[in-house]
């Protein structure tokens, strides 16, 4: 039986610049699999960070219009719901939930987000 | 004209793929079919890559797992196409069947081209387009091999950093100085280039005049009077588009089968896309194909949205990326025409861009430049006029220039 990790506090408002992301190892989140937490347009994101295509640090790519796209092969992925949104990934990434603790963010690993999409 | 009901795809690469899978997005709830006769569809830059390497295994090839298929009700014909009967709505497969489709969308690629010289059709060469291509060339990268690569483009480069990871003894030939320039400037070429004879490769700037087989053994002959013996020969010197059934059909081709900016081709029910289609803009203009995994991808997009009248998808400049020696390339747009800016690191040459006279960037490449290139195709595709002095700054994020 597995049981969900204990939510971590991974950084303080600032810590993460608009449009980058910060790496939480899989080994200190628990859940054995590296999550990045992403802050775009304000808000912020957690999504497993290596690419589901082949291997590429997600944290390393372009963020934008609420997606980061692989530094690789251009695969994007919805910072929201983990989908990919082209070729050539075509499985997506698990969330996790991001919750903002006055200035702390808490990360809580293998939490599926809540966030959903607009569109 | 009533809307498609049977949608024939011709061929399972990336552009065929793409196809039925943003037919399925935009809800065409029609019969779909992709006919090839290598079955699954599946990517080909792994091939001369992680595939041919053994580190990617094969069942990470296909682009999606084999349930997609039954789940979007796209039905797969492993067969090869022979004819098309636009008029009749109809095609043939090689075992005789008829298929009905009232809408075919070609997209064949190419096969390799041979090498128009004495020697250059004999049955032991090897070519590499398909996955059964790389299993065979695979088994041939063995330590102390010889195998001799002809042509230093994207293919044959890639083939020898991986055949010389292996520890084969690879001699690579081509014509051309620096190949790639066209594609990354000068530059970053040639220090592509180097980096063959930096991992033991042997480069021969010379022609292929003849290719003679004796036993197990192959010898190229080069214009510079050399001879290269070796166990395989692997011939790499791009390719020719399958435009065999599209004339057949009295398809308008030239060097490629001549299709508009919806991708519709001189029957308004073919379609072309991927390697195998050349664009002719309304003013007449014929644009060189684009033999890219990325422009694949975006002739099915536009070959969709055509097909259920949606708009066509909009697409910036054209991007490309190549692994080899542990490096990643990618470049983007025009590495031809306008003025170099290079950022160097430490005297290396790692990211170049073109500019044109105005200030407005045309291209860009780079080696191992993480989000560079992505920077620089919104610099180039929003116009942005970045300073000329902060561009040529390896210590200024080009990220920040890019907002």
């Amino acid at each position: 039986m597995t049981s969900t990790p204990d939510p971590i506090r991974v950084a303080t408002i600032g810590d993460i610049d608009e449009g980058a992301a910060l790496v939480v190892d899989g080994d200190v989140n628990g859940t054995g699999e590296d999550i990045a937490v992403f802050l775009s347009e304000g808000r912020y994101y957690a999504i497993n960070d290596i690419c589901t295509h082949q291997y590429a640090s997600l944290a390393e790519g372009w963020v934008e219009d609420g997606a980061v796209e692989c530094p690789v092969h251009s695969s994007r992925f919805s910072l929201c719901s983990g989908r990919a949104l082209n070729l050539p990934a075509t499985q997506p990434e698990p969330t996790h939930r991001v919750e903002l603790r006055g200035e702390e963010i808490w990360l809580y690993p293998g939490v599926p987000s809540d966030c959903v999409e607009e569109d | 004209m009533t809307a498609p009901r049977e949608v024939a795809i011709v061929g399972g690469g990336l552009a065929g793929f793409t196809t039925a899978q943003e037919l399925r997005k935009h809800g065409y709830d029609g019969r779909i079919r992709i006919i090839d006769p290598e079955g699954v569809p599946y990517d080909r830059p792994p091939l001369s890559k992680e595939y041919l390497d053994g580190s990617m295994p094969a069942e990470k090839l296909p682009f999606v797992p084999d349930s997609w298929y039954a789940d979007n009700s796209v039905e797969l014909v492993t067969e090869r196409v022979a004819a098309l009967l636009p008029a009749e709505g109809r095609l043939t497969l090689a075992g005789g069947t008829e298929l009905s489709a009232d809408t075919v969308v070609l997209a064949l690629g190419g096969r390799a081209r041979t090498l128009p010289v004495p020697g250059g059709d004999l049955p032991g060469l090897l070519y590499l387009r398909t996955k059964a291509d790389a299993d065979l060339l695979r088994t041939r990268m063995v330590p102390g091999a010889r195998i001799t690569i002809i042509g230093a483009g994207l293919i044959g480069a890639e083939v020898a950093s991986t055949a010389a990871k292996a520890g084969a003894t690879v001699t690579l030939v081509d014509p051309v100085p620096v190949p790639l320039a066209p594609i990354c400037g000068a530059e970053l070429a040639v220090r592509l280039h180097a980096m063959h004879a930096e991992h033991g490769v042997d480069v021969r700037c010379a022609m292929t005049t003849a290719i003679e087989a004796d036993g197990p053994e192959y010898t190229v002959a080069l214009n510079d009077g050399s001879r290269i013996v070796s166990d395989t020969v692997l011939v790499a010197v791009g390719i020719v588009p399958e435009t065999g059934l599209a004339t057949a059909a009295g398809l308008a081709t030239d060097q490629g089968i001549v299709v508009d900016e919806a991708h519709r081709t001189s029957n308004p029910a073919v379609y072309a896309a991927g390697d195998v289609a050349r664009i002719r803009h309304s003013d007449g203009t014929l644009l060189r194909r684009h033999e890219h995994w990325e422009s694949a991808m975006h002739g099915g997009q536009a070959v969709a949205a055509s097909i259920v009248g949606l708009d066509l998808p909009q697409h910036g400049a054209g991007w490309m990326w190549s692994d080899r020696y542990g490096v990643h390339v990618e470049a983007v747009g025009d590495m031809v025409n306008g003025t170099p800016i290079v950022r160097t690191v430490d005297g290396v040459p790692v990211t170049a861009f073109r500019m044109e006279s105005d200030g407005r960037m045309i291209g860009a490449c780079t080696i191992d430049g993480g989000t560079a290139i992505r920077a620089a195709r919104r610099i180039i595709d929003r116009g942005i006029v970045v300073d000329p002095s902060k561009l040529a700054d390896a210590t200024v994020e080009l990220k920040k220039l890019a907002r």
